[in-house]
Parts: C-alpha cells; sequence; structure tokens
C-alpha cells in the first residue's frame, strides 16, 4: 500500500508542459516526422513515470549508492566508448533493443549526486585535499566524455561538478588563483589545446559573414530565422528558414530557432517565463531543503540545467561559440530527456522528504 | 556540525547560490534583449533576408515583336514549333524512359548524349529538359496519342524567329542569333545565375538582333521579362511555384519598307550583284533597299550548317555585305545635276553658257586629256543638253573653272561624305575628297586633274546607293533635304533641312527637274530607251561607273573581257516628274549602261510603287 505520493506540484506542472511544448515543436522540426514524434513521446512518458517513481525513496538512498551510480555511469561511458557504434565520428551509445542510449547524459546525475555525498560532512571552507580529490573526479568524468568526442556534454558535466563544490564552500583563495591562471594561460589554449575547427567557430562567432556558406552558414540561417519570426511569428509549421532546410540542426542544437520563427517573440517570451518558472521553484527547494547534501544536488542540477539552457540559447542566437548542446526538454533525444526527468525526480524526493531525526 | 557550523553552511551556500542565479538571471536579461533586437528591431532586416533565401525569381521570356511591311503585312514573325519536355525529376530510370520514347521518336545519338548529360542535374534541381527539339506534326501525334504513358513528358511549344521572305530583306531586316551574354537593362531585375533556369519562349532560348533592323531595335522588339517566382529549398531546389507576372511581349515595328516593291527589287536585280534603294521622297522613308548577293536570314537564326556558313563567308562576292548602305562606288554621272547646281549657284554660267565640246577636255596646265565616254563631240552645248548626252567636256569645264572645296562642300549639303540614314546599320559615309584628305592618305598634293574627274563623279569620290538615293530626292524635293529612316514611327519625327543655295531660284530647279526629264523623253536621252514602256513621266541621270580610269575605247574594249572590271552601270530617278513621289537610285556592278542596263530596273520599281 502506498501511503503518500511524493510530488510537487508546481515541478510536476512545469516540467511536463515544457515536455508537452517540446513535442509540438519537435513534430514542426521534424516536418511532421511521426515515427520521431512518436518515440519521443513515449521517452516523455517514460519520462514522467521514471520521474515518479525516483521521487519517492527518501534521498539518503542517493546519497549511499551515490559512488556506485558514479562507478556504473562511468562503466557504462566506457562500455560506450569501447563497444558501442560509432555514430558521426563519436561513440557515445549503447544500443539496446533498437533504442539508442547515451550514458554521458546520465554523468550530469551522477556526478554531482557524488560530489555532494562526499562534501556534504566536510568543514567550511573545503580544504585542499578535498578540493583536489573532487576536481579529480570532475577530471575524470569530463575526459571520459571528451574523449568520445562530446565537448558540450563534457563541459556541462564538469560545470556541475563545479557547482557542486562551489556551493559547498570551494575557498576562494583557490577560486581567484584559478580564475587568474585561467586568464594567463588562455593564450596558450587557444593556441595549442583547441582543435582547428574549435578556433574556427569561435573566430566565426565574432565574424560570421567571413565564411557565410562555411562554418558561418549556421550562425547566419538560425539568426535569419529567429529574426524573421518577428513578433507574433509566422505560424506553427510556416518557418520557410525550417522548413525549407536554411536551419541546420532543427530537431537538435537549433530547436529555439525553429520556436522564435513560428511564435515570435511572444513564443520565446513564453519560454523564458516557463524555464524561469522551473528554475524559480526549485532554486526555493533547494535554498528550503531538508540538509546539506539535498541542498547540494538539486543547486547542483539546477543551476546545471539553467546553465545547459542558457548556453544553448546564447549559441544559437549567435552570442557565443556553437558547441554541441541540446535544449533541454525539446531536442530530440531519449537519454537526455530520461536524465531531465531522473534530474526532478531526485529534486521533488529531497524536496517532498521531511528529515528523519532519530530520537 | 555544530549548530553554529551548520548556520554558517546555510548562508554560505544560499549567497553562493543567489551569485550564480544573479549570474542566470544576467544571462536571461541578455538573451532577451538579443531576442527583441532580433525579432523586433532587425525584423525587417531578417524578414528580407528570410524572404530572398525561400524564393527564386527566374526570367520568363517574351515575345518578339513582329516586323512588318508599310502595309501592315508581316515581313518577320514567330512561329509555334514544338519541342519534346520532360521533367528528369518525375523519370526512375533514364534509360528505361528513353527507350519507351524512342519507340514513338526517333531520337539521334547527340540529343541523347545531351539528355543524358544534363539528366541528373535537372532532375536533382526539379528543372525540364528538352528531349527532342521541332518536333515533326507526324511525331506529335504519335506522341500525343500515347501521351497518357508519358506523365513525364510532353509536348512544349516553343517559338522560331521566321521571316516570310526568306532572302530578300536580308540586310535590312537582320536575323536573331543566342544571345552571348544579356545586355539588356532587364539583367539587374535578376540574380545572375537565374538566367540558366529562364523560361524561354524560344527554341533558340535567349536570342537577340544580330543584324540589321533585328539589331538596331532589339530593344523594343524584345519586350519586358515575366517573373516566374518559385519557393526554392536551401539546395535550390525548387519547391512550388509562388507568383507569375507574365511577360509583355516586344512591341512590332511598322517599318516604311514596301514589300511588293522589295520582291519587284530582287526580281529585276535578279543574279547582278549590286543595289537598289528606293525613298519615299516626301518623308524620307525607304520602301525598297535591296542588295545582291543575299543570304538566308532563316537559316542564320534557325541554324545552318558549318558548311554553308563557310560558304558565305569565303564566297568572294560577300553576300553578307550590304551594297546599299556601305558599298563604295563612283556616281558617275549620276552627280552631273549636282555639278550644275554649283557652277550655276556661283554664277560660273547661266542655263544658256554654251561650252564646246570636241569629245575630250584638254587640261590648260599640262596638256592632259580628259576623254568623254564614247569620245562623242556634241559640239557647242549648253547645261541643258550636257545633262541630257551625259556630255563630260562641259562638266570637266565646269569643275576645272570651280575649286575642290567649293565643290566638296556643295556634295557634302546634299549628304555625300556623310550618312543619310537614321537607323540604318553599318552604314558608310562614302568619300568626298578634298586635298587635305590626300595628303593625309595618299601622301600627294592635289592636281587640278583630279579637281577635273570628280566634275563628273569619277576619280577619289565614292558614294553609297543608299546617299544617291538620298540626293536624288533632295532633287526632287528641290533642295529640301530629308533624312532617310526605317521606322515608320520616326515618320515626320526628324526635322528636314532647306539646302542652301543662295543663287538658285525656283525656275533653276524647274528647268533642272524639265533637263532630267529630257534624260528619258528626248531623243538624245541617255535612258532613252525607257521612255516609251510608262504612262507617267520620270525624271533620271544615268551614269556608268568606270572601276579603273582609261585612256581610249580600245583600251576598255580589252579589258573588258575581265567581267569584274567592266563598268557599273548607274541610274537615280525619280517620279511622277511632275510631283515626284519616289526617288530610286539603282547600281548594277558591271553592268557597264546606266541607261539601258539600270534603267529599266529603276522604271519597273517606279511602275511598281506608282500603281494605284
Amino acid at each position: 500500500m502506498i501511503k503518500k505520493i511524493y510530488l510537487d506540484p508546481y515541478i510536476f506542472i512545469g516540467i511536463s508542459s515544457l515536455a508537452m511544448v517540446g513535442v509540438l515543436i519537435l513534430f514542426s522540426a521534424s516536418e511532421g516526422d511521426t515515427t520521431i514524434v512518436l518515440k519521443q513521446t513515449i521517452y516523455v512518458v517514460l519520462g514522467l513515470l521514471l520521474f515518479l517513481i525516483v521521487s519517492q525513496p527518501d534521498p539518503d538512498i542517493y546519497r549511499r549508492f551515490s559512488p556506485l551510480i558514479l562507478f556504473v555511469t562511468l562503466v557504462l561511458v566506457f562500455v560506450a566508448y569501447f563497444f558501442g557504434p560509432e555514430i558521426n565520428g563519436a561513440k557515445r551509445w549503447i544500443r539496446l533493443f533498437g533504442f539508442s542510449f547515451q550514458p554521458s547524459e546520465l554523468l550530469k546525475i551522477s556526478l554531482p549526486l557524488f560530489l555532494a555525498s562526499f562534501l556534504f560532512d566536510k568543514k567550511l571552507p573545503i580544504n585542499a585535499k578535498q578540493t583536489v580529490i573532487s576536481i579529480f573526479f570532475i577530471l575524470a568524468c569530463f575526459l571520459s566524455v571528451y574523449i568520445q568526442p562530446d565537448l558540450g556534454t563534457g563541459l556541462l558535466i564538469a560545470a556541475s561538478g563545479f557547482l557542486v563544490l562551489f556551493l559547498a564552500g570551494l575557498s576562494w583563495v583557490f577560486i581567484g588563483i584559478t580564475i587568474a591562471a585561467i586568464l594567463i594561460f588562455s593564450p596558450f589554449i587557444w593556441n595549442n589545446l583547441l582543435e582547428p575547427f574549435q578556433r574556427d567557430r569561435i573566430w566565426t562567432l565574432f565574424n560570421p559573414e567571413s565564411d557565410p556558406y562555411g562554418s558561418g552558414w549556421n550562425i547566419i540561417q538560425s539568426k535569419i530565422a529567429i529574426g524573421s519570426g518577428g513578433f507574433f511569428g509566422k505560424g506553427y509549421g510556416e518557418g520557410s528558414q525550417t522548413h525549407l532546410n536554411f536551419l541546420p540542426e532543427t530537431q537538435t542544437d537549433f530547436i529555439f530557432s525553429v520556436l522564435a520563427e513560428e511564435f515570435g517573440f511572444i513564443g520565446v517570451l513564453l519560454l523564458l517565463i516557463l524555464y524561469s518558472f522551473v528554475l524559480l521553484r526549485t532554486f526555493y527547494l533547494a535554498v528550503n531543503a531538508r540538509d546539506r547534501f539535498c541542498r547540494l544536488v538539486i543547486g547542483g542540477f539546477i543551476f546545471t540545467f539553467g546553465f545547459n539552457v542558457m548556453i544553448n540559447l546564447a549559441m544559437v542566437i549567435g552570442l557565443i561559440p556553437v558547441v554541441g548542446m541540446p535544449l533541454p526538454f525539446f531536442s530530440r533525444g531519449g537519454t537526455s530527456l530520461l536524465s531531465i526527468f531522473l534530474m526532478f525526480g531526485i529534486i521533488t524526493s529531497m524536496s517532498t522528504h521531511k528529515k528523519f531525526i532519530p530520537k | 556540525m555544530d549548530f553554529h557550523e551548520r548556520q554558517l553552511e546555510r548562508q554560505s551556500f544560499t549567497q553562493r547560490s543567489l551569485l550564480v542565479a544573479s549570474l542566470l538571471l544576467i544571462f536571461i536579461v541578455v538573451i532577451l534583449f538579443r531576442t527583441f533586437s532580433l525579432q523586433i528591431s532587425n525584423f525587417t532586416e531578417f524578414d528580407k533576408a528570410s524572404l530572398n533565401n525561400r524564393t527564386y525569381s527566374v526570367p520568363v521570356q517574351p515575345l518578339r515583336g513582329k516586323i512588318l511591311d508599310r502595309n501592315g503585312e508581316v515581313i518577320s514573325e514567330n512561329i509555334a514549333t514544338f519541342d519534346l519536355v520532360t521533367t528528369p525529376r518525375d523519370i526512375k530510370d533514364v534509360d528505361e524512359f528513353l527507350e519507351k520514347i524512342e519507340k514513338i521518336i526517333d531520337l539521334d545519338k547527340d540529343e541523347i548524349d545531351l539528355y543524358i548529360k544534363n539528366f541528373n542535374s535537372k532532375a536533382f534541381f526539379n528543372r525540364e529538359l528538352v528531349l527532342k527539339k521541332n518536333l515533326s506534326e507526324i511525331e506529335i501525334a504519335r506522341f500525343e496519342v500515347r501521351g497518357f504513358e508519358h506523365r513525364e513528358a510532353f509536348v512544349g511549344k516553343r517559338f522560331r524567329r521566321v521571316s516570310r521572305y526568306d532572302d530578300i530583306f536580308s540586310h535590312v531586316l537582320g536575323y536573331t542569333g543566342v544571345a552571348r551574354e544579356n545586355n539588356l537593362d532587364e539583367q539587374n531585375r535578376f540574380r545572375s545565375n537565374s538566367w540558366r533556369d529562364a523560361v524561354f519562349s524560344y527554341a533558340n532560348g535567349l536570342i537577340e538582333g544580330k543584324a540589321g533592323l533585328e539589331k538596331t531595335y532589339n530593344q523594343s522588339l524584345t519586350g519586358t521579362f515575366g517573373i516566374k517566382q518559385f519557393e526554392v529549398d536551401a539546395r535550390g531546389r525548387l519547391v512550388k511555384e509562388l507568383s507569375f507576372t507574365p511577360p509583355i511581349n516586344g512591341e512590332n515595328i511598322l517599318t516604311t519598307l514596301d514589300i511588293d516593291a522589295q520582291k519587284v527589287a530582287a526580281n529585276q536585280l535578279g543574279r547582278r550583284k549590286g543595289s537598289i534603294v528606293a525613298v519615299d521622297v516626301e518623308t524620307g522613308g525607304i520602301v525598297a533597299i535591296y542588295s545582291y548577293p543575299t543570304f538566308s536570314v532563316n537559316k542564320m537564326a534557325n541554324g545552318i550548317s558549318q558548311l554553308d556558313y563557310e560558304d558565305l563567308i569565303n564566297d568572294p562576292d560577300k553576300p553578307f555585305f550590304d551594297r546599299s548602305v556601305a558599298g563604295r562606288y563612283p556616281p558617275a554621272s549620276t552627280i552631273k545635276p549636282l555639278v550644275g547646281i554649283h557652277a550655276l549657284n556661283r554664277g560660273q554660267i547661266s542655263w544658256t553658257t554654251k561650252i564646246d565640246d570636241p569629245g575630250f577636255f584638254e587640261l590648260p596646265e599640262d596638256g592632259r586629256i580628259f576623254r568623254s565616254w564614247g569620245e562623242i563631240a556634241h559640239g557647242l552645248i549648253n547645261l541643258n543638253q550636257a545633262l541630257i548626252r551625259s556630255s563630260n567636256t562641259y562638266f570637266f569645264n565646269l569643275a576645272y573653272n570651280s575649286g575642290i572645296n567649293e565643290l566638296a562642300d556643295d556634295f557634302e549639303k546634299f549628304g555625300f561624305g556623310r550618312t543619310v540614314c537614321v537607323d540604318c546599320i553599318l552604314e558608310d559615309g562614302g568619300l568626298v575628297p578634298r586635298p587635305q584628305w590626300k595628303m593625309n592618305n595618299l601622301n600627294f598634293g592635289w592636281f587640278k586633274g583630279d579637281t577635273v574627274n570628280i566634275g563628273v563623279g569619277q576619280g577619289y569620290i565614292s558614294a553609297t546607293p543608299i546617299q544617291l538615293a538620298h540626293y536624288t530626292a533632295a532633287l526632287a524635293n528641290k533642295g529640301t533635304k530629308k533624312p532617310l529612316f526605317l521606322n515608320n514611327s520616326l515618320s515626320g519625327k526628324i526635322p528636314s533641312s532647306e539646302i542652301e543655295l543662295e543663287n538658285f531660284n525656283q525656275r533653276d530647279w524647274r528647268l533642272l527637274h524639265k533637263a532630267m526629264e529630257s534624260v528619258v523623253e528626248s531623243d538624245f536621252g541617255t535612258a532613252r530607251r525607257i521612255r516609251d514602256q510608262k504612262d507617267f513621266l520620270i525624271a533620271a541621270k544615268t551614269g556608268t561607273g568606270e572601276i579603273i580610269s582609261l585612256d581610249s575605247r580600245e583600251e576598255y574594249e580589252r579589258i573588258r573581257e575581265d567581267q569584274g572590271l567592266r563598268d557599273h552601270a548607274i541610274i537615280v530617278a525619280f517620279a511622277p516628274a511632275e510631283k515626284p513621289k519616289y526617288a530610286v537610285s539603282v547600281i548594277i556592278e558591271n553592268g557597264e549602261s546606266g541607261g539601258s542596263v539600270a534603267g529599266p530596273v529603276a522604271l519597273n520599281i517606279l511602275k511598281e510603287l506608282l500603281k494605284e
């Protein structure tokens, strides 16, 4: 007998609205491809189910099992790397029963969980040894994804780790030194560590007209799509940039441009309101969480999610270089969707369970 | 952790997450601001860019205007022909398709090769592709019967530029050909690569006038291109047609030409090299202008074999050369009325002044002899008699007693040495020589003898048939000079001018006309042969253009064996003499006698023009 269903109605409404709008936009972006949309819908339903399931247990379970969860995730990432199929030059998938599964997406959950469980009982500020251990895990996770290669996801995973570390009380001295070091070494990074195509992307951002049919094409067409949407948009399914293939990657990275073209500034505003609603609610939940572990996890999750959204948007409107980064709830891709639901499920679990105080 | 520490930790967390949250907030604000700038502030720019992306306008070719004669009869028009057009995108297997078509319509290897070469790209871009041009009626019928089987192919109407008179209007009419580059203003209305996809009305695609009237009036004949706007995707494939602005066909050109007169001209000249120009004296409109040898304009416009073309190019008689406007001939004795006017106007002679003609003229300076044609002695004669009999001695005298510059001035007043037609193409100005010209070009000083020769239209002077016609019309109009033209819409729009002759009055003109009438009517007239073949009066002047200068009749008989060296037969005439309507000039190369060879030709044209 289930005595009580743990559910935060605000989160539930927020994320299911986002998921539904996401499917709607994907339907247009995929030229009404029912196979793709049906698959995505199944993922949404599965996701909601998963969301409800992981909301129920007490968060202590996640704390206790977090090392195991991280370990399993990393194993899967390596399985994908060594045994998975190569798609578009990247090895990041595991195929199972006709569904592709991308374990690296799960690192966005397991790494913050692990770090929070490692740091939740440490004294403030975090000392050097703990910092080094944390960074070691962050780098390990980042590298395991970076080699696939998948820079976008890798950076997001690293960000999720550093966010937890920061929220847990990383010393300001350390932060200051790191920022100074990055500034000093950035020319070296630019010249030696970045691949030519990555340099190209950054260069193109500042000067897309220099190569309108090459590396500048995507960003130029994306800006045209968004700009030509105007205030009210061209109407659902009427975006010429989208449907005549001027816009690239409409189902993944550039799906926001589809929404902006067809629903205009009004649509963009509504989308941002929806995201902000979810972000604000979770921010409230983080601050009011029952203990330090939950605070750190919710904080790590939600800020990673927030940055993920903002980086994608900033990218497609031409504010920052194009890195492969899907838009949560919108971009096609089952694992990404499931991991987001998983994330919100854990958040719900952590915010709805009262602290058991031993007598 | 104690309570205090826990409090501190919570405080630190809240502060730090607020920091991160404000970072996110800044992000959101910037994104909102940027989106606003894209979608609201710069909407127009991006909307235009998006429209530009998805639309593709191709030109739709208009039909050229017809070229009509002065009665509105068609000289040149557009004839519909039929091509087998296919849409490669709908064809799954080319070889299978061709096999199917070949059962109905014969295809040669070139056609198949060309088709297969272009097939894939046309299929990819969803464009049409012509498989076979110019289907015969039988082929069309065979195809139509089985048409239901071939939805991917259809019979498309394509025009050809055709003249109803293949080779009698050739030089004046000109012909069309494939435009090498599009020089029209239209060019700027379309993207340059859209010409590749233009909807062509002509089987030959983009055509333009290459010669004659087709070239002169190419712009207005061409018309205005229509626009077919398609929606295209990012790879340039046509998705659907968005709009169609029909082309505006070119304007018809009503010319001053007269088909019947032109037919007579062609008929009369036959296979003799030469030229005929007839003009409407009242307007200056050219009613007939013919040059032989000629060529087929329809072959030139719609396909001529390499061999035929080379034959034309290498023909020593130069069929492409328009003798009427660019052939330089000595005007010979046809210039004599003008020399007479010149002498009368200067007060050098009067109509009663008599000069002895012993059959030759002796240059006082060095005793050089200038002979008359046939070396006939006319005795003491006045200007009237000198014109009728075409006495050389008389005009040698007049020229001798004038000066070359004075003569040249008057020649130029009558249009010699300059172009006389407003809308003819490649017109030559002929040559009115002056001492300076001779010095510059031949590096020799001017001799008095040079002036004497010019008195009878020989020597360095040369004129084109159209100049002679223009001059004759000026004589007929008693000194009113009218520029010649071909386009009827110019009628009355070109100002005519009075030739300045201070001392030459209406009586003089009447006497001059009388003298020219007598060239035909008098028993002594050089054109008396045509006297009895008509029911109206003709005023004329004959000429015999010498190709090389010779000293005696005997010498000419010797060189006469070479046909190419025989004299040119020339006549200029206007009629009806009392109230002139038409002026005509005829030059028959190596025809020898102006009166009896060129005369009947001129007569028949005037007869045709004056028939009720």
